[in-house]
């Protein structure tokens, strides 16, 4: 029994080191530690995005490399999930709805950036934005394993479907084409921000006591 | 009738006496004190190249009945260069304030007017009483993409100036520095200090929005801090504190993912415990050469020292790396 414990806490505490979002530390690591581990693979994308959108702007060229560059947000740039919300609305989002926005968010995000992914620039652009879309999946999966084990189900919806939702049209031209790609920069950099907010606020409502819980029951 | 008149320095004023007609005979005073006659050109009162000595009640009276015929006071100003604002966010996530000031003064009274633009929301940012020069806004949307636009126009008498600030919502995240920091001896420890703080009061929500620390500090005869970076927890053991020695300690903040660090706390002094001497016999020195090697099998500190310019990202990451191999090390040991 004694063993058990101190394997957990090994395991737990290697896990959340946040320079290893991938590392596969044995099959149940229990809610809270789920949590945790979805946690550091937010801040881990984030730091991830900055370098990477830096390159890709810059492939764009001016504008859309400049820092002051605060255009308008046209209404086709409606379709990409946004962060923003309401603040009492946010703080009184249930669990299962904190998540299942987050899901969502992301899930729709990564179809957008593999539609990007074909059409970039140099070789090295497209495989950094290829590396960001794998890591970006291991989000969307580690947030459906918060969910489950919390016994939420998953959102319906275009997963992992096709890039473009039927009824919204391609960019016109190259600049609203463009417009279009850092728009979703910009709400992909926002949406990791929030979620590290979001999971914060899971990780106080889900206490690490529950894990003992569990594991003691599997014994049996 | 009697009014107020603004004029640059350097400028070249001239005082009409009223009605009164170029060719009459007037006596001008300023602050009570005739002006020599040299000043004048008729009864105009010429000032050339004024400065500031030169602000005053200008009055002119006529010649023989010393009636007054014309008083003005004379301001002497400049027109405002441009304002320096700043926009900080330190109650995120209620909102944030604003706060502004000249460069160099104009001695003329001043007018402030800011303007806060969400996309194309105009916001009000309601006027602080105290300090004055400084207005808040509270926040209606969290996590948005679209930048604010703050435009404060200074205007006087004499011209008028203005400056411009655009900032994502999370880049003016900068919380107050801790508060209430202490350090304390720890009694039998000739090593040890006890630090501890708590969440800067302004900052409405930590349970939500956690802040991290960073903790420095150094014996009062050295120059080089030590850094400690801790991510949770407002308190902190520094293990390897010279015997005898006086410290000075400070303490940081930041909100756990965004903005930027705070100022320094205010700092605390303390000096570890030290035996009290009771005689300088071989006997102390015995007790003395016992604890050093006791203390030697004390586990390594978890603390690491980190640069905190690397302490974004990576550095983070190397503090983190350490502590679980040690983890990892006891973990194997124990098993």
């Amino acid at each position: 029994g004694d063993s058990w414990g101190i394997f957990t806490f090994l395991c737990a505490a290697l896990c959340n080191l946040p320079a290893l979002p991938a590392l596969n530390c044995s099959e149940e690591l229990g809610t809270s530690q789920s949590i945790q581990k979805t946690y550091d693979l937010t801040r881990y994308l984030e730091h991830q995005l900055r370098t990477l959108a830096g390159t890709y702007l810059n492939y764009l060229g001016p504008p859309f490399n400049e820092p002051d560059f605060n255009p308008p947000r046209l209404a086709r740039a409606e379709r990409v999930p946004s962060a923003t919300v309401d603040l009492d609305l946010w703080r009184g989002l249930t669990d299962n709805a904190r998540l299942a926005a987050n899901y969502r968010a992301y899930s729709r995000l990564l179809c957008y950036l593999r539609a990007l992914d074909g059409q970039a620039g140099t070789a090295e652009l497209r495989h950094r934005l290829g590396h960001f879309c794998s890591s970006l999946q291991g989000l969307v999966l580690s947030i459906a394993g918060v969910m489950s084990s919390l016994g939420y189900p998953l959102p319906t919806g275009p997963a992992g479907g096709p890039p473009a939702s039927p009824g919204v049209p391609a960019a016109p031209n190259d600049f609203l084409k463009k417009m279009d790609d850092f728009w979703l920069l910009k709400e992909l950099q926002t949406w990791l921000w929030r979620s590290a907010k979001d999971f914060n606020r899971l990780k106080k409502k889900v206490p690490p006591a529950v894990v003992t819980l569990r594991l003691e029951a599997r014994e049996f | 009738d009697s009014h107020i008149q603004y004029e640059r320095v350097g400028a070249d004023v001239t005082m009409k006496c009223g009605s009164m007609d170029w060719d009459a005979a007037v006596t001008w005073t300023a602050n009570g004190t005739d002006i020599d006659e040299s000043h004048l050109n008729g009864s105009y009162l010429i000032l050339k190249n004024v400065d500031l000595t030169q602000s005053g009640q200008y009055s002119c009276y006529e010649g023989s009945s010393w009636h007054l015929k014309y008083q003005t006071y004379l301001r002497v100003g400049t027109p405002p260069k441009e304002p320096v604002l700043m926009c900080r966010s330190n109650n995120y996530p209620k909102g944030f304030y604003c706060s502004w000031h000249l460069p160099t003064p104009t001695y003329i009274p001043n007018s402030f007017n800011i303007s806060v633009i969400h996309g194309t929301r105009e916001m009000v940012c309601e006027k602080d009483v105290f300090p004055k020069n400084r207005c808040h806004i509270r926040y209606l949307q969290l996590f948005s993409t679209v930048k604010y636009k703050v435009t404060l126009t200074v205007t006087n008498p004499l011209g008028k100036n203005s400056t411009t600030l655009t900032f994502d919502e999370f880049a003016i995240v900068k919380p107050d520095p801790p508060e209430s920091v202490v350090a304390k001896p720890v009694p039998s420890n000739p090593r040890r200090l006890e630090v501890s703080w708590q969440n800067p009061s302004s900052w409405p929500d930590p349970e939500s929005f956690p802040l991290k620390f960073f903790l420095r500090y150094r014996p009062l005869i050295l120059d080089q801090w030590q850094h400690v970076e801790l991510s949770d927890g407002t308190s902190h053991t520094i293990t390897d504190a010279y015997a005898g020695k006086e410290y000075i300690i400070q303490v940081a903040a930041k909100d756990n993912d965004i903005g930027t660090w705070s100022d320094w706390s205010v700092a605390v002094h303390a000096t570890p415990w030290t035996e009290e001497p009771k005689h300088l016999t071989t006997e102390a020195q015995v007790t003395e050469t016992t604890s050093a090697s006791t203390s030697s099998f004390m586990p390594p500190p978890t603390t690491k020292i980190c640069d905190k310019g690397a302490v974004v990202g990576s550095g983070a990451v190397a503090v983190c790396w350490t502590a679980g191999l040690v983890l990892a090390a006891y973990g194997v040991l124990f098993i």
